[in-house]
């Protein structure tokens, strides 16, 4: 494995380790708008994670679909129910 | 407290997990060898030389995908029409007509719509070349689709409903652009056996280039001296059409405006209406 190899197959580890602890805040959080966001974070930390694994298919159907569609179901669902999430 | 606890817990289990697979590099990650079958789709997907195997698409995915493996896709894109057809079953009877009791400007400010105006169009550029490139660069048909309904989306929260009813994106039209989609992917997979049928020869469904059993129907590869892959491309083409039309028509009935269709329902009802 060469010297580039190695720096980017850590970038993208990182990326995984910072993915897992926006997932954990989205679980974690009682506002369930900044859940959506924490969540819309970790698809985005996806998205790149399935770019540096050169999956562009992937990443073409990823992007629209977990950064775009997805969030905005949640949203205009947050929007007819309630935004704080009851205990 | 609890909350870094838990945060901390689960970044130390991700560590020793990877120092764990990492210290067995042998034993538990797979070889970087491409395997044989990997070698043979990578091999055929654009191979002329030998035109019984080969998709003719550059773009090992979207040959595996429409080609290779395309009886898995016919069913993958039932699942999620049958998926649409249960939202649009959940929102029956609800009406998605333009009322007449609101007018004037809805949705955001103008400076938010001045930006919107400009983005939509290239998102919609940018999709149809996902789409029609599919064949021969990363993308097809669904990436296109899904990519393409980021710009009714985008126009839904900003310039609100109502702008998109007005021109003609309401659920009928958008039914008839999905069926259209649905039907062309039909015809699709069914165009060897049609040609086989008129011409007196033995044809494949979902069938591309010629095979050896069926060595005389092809669809063609090259049109007018461009690449397009035989079935590919319009296999790519009308599930763009059915994907981009699919999502719009969920967005347009998730964002209805509830007691606009509470109060029309009232009235309905009042006016001798069944329940």
């Amino acid at each position: 494995m060469s010297y580039g190899e190695a720096v980017l197959l850590g970038i993208t580890a990182l990326a995984a380790i910072f993915s897992t602890i926006a997932t954990y805040m989205a679980i974690m959080e009682r506002d369930l708008l900044k859940a959506v966001i924490f969540s819309a974070i970790q698809s985005t930390i996806y998205a790149f994670i399935y770019y540096m694994l050169m999956a562009p298919d992937i990443d073409l159907v990823y992007i629209p679909v977990a950064v775009g569609l997805y969030p905005a179901v949640i949203i205009a669902l947050i929007k007819k129910t309630t935004r704080e999430e009851k205990p | 407290m609890r909350y870094w606890v838990g945060l901390c817990v689960l970044i130390l289990t991700i560590l020793a997990i990877s120092f764990v697979v990492a210290a067995n590099i042998n034993v538990l990650v797979p070889s970087t060898n491409v395997r044989t079958l990997a070698e043979i789709y990578l091999k055929y997907t654009y191979y002329p030389w030998d035109k019984y195997f080969t998709a003719m698409s550059p773009e090992a995915c979207t040959s595996i995908v429409w080609d290779f493996r395309g009886l898995d896709t016919v069913f993958e894109t039932m699942v999620f029409y049958l998926a649409i057809i249960g939202a649009i079953a959940l929102a029956r009877g609800v009406p998605l007509k333009l009322p007449k009791e609101i007018k004037g400007d809805l949705g955001l400010s103008l400076i938010v719509k001045t930006v919107t105006k400009i983005v939509p169009v290239l998102i919609i550029a940018v999709a149809g070349s996902i789409a029609l490139h599919g064949h021969l660069t990363p993308g097809g048909g669904f990436q296109g689709g899904a990519t393409a309904a980021v710009a009714p989306v985008l126009i839904l929260v900003v310039f609100s409903q109502f702008y998109l009813l007005r021109r003609g994106v309401n659920k009928n039209s958008m039914l008839l652009l999905r069926s259209i989609g649905l039907t062309g992917i039909g015809i699709t997979a069914f165009a060897a056996v049609l040609i086989g049928l008129a011409t007196g020869h033995y044809a494949f469904v979902l069938q591309n280039q010629p095979k050896p059993l069926a060595p005389d129907i092809s669809l063609p590869a090259f049109v007018g001296g461009q690449l397009i892959s035989g079935s590919l491309w319009f296999f790519n083409f009308f599930e763009f059409l059915a994907v981009a039309a699919g999502f719009t028509i969920v967005f347009l009935l998730i964002t209805l405006p509830e007691k606009l269709a509470e109060a029309r329902e009232e009235k309905r009802v009042a006016e001798g209406g069944e329940k």
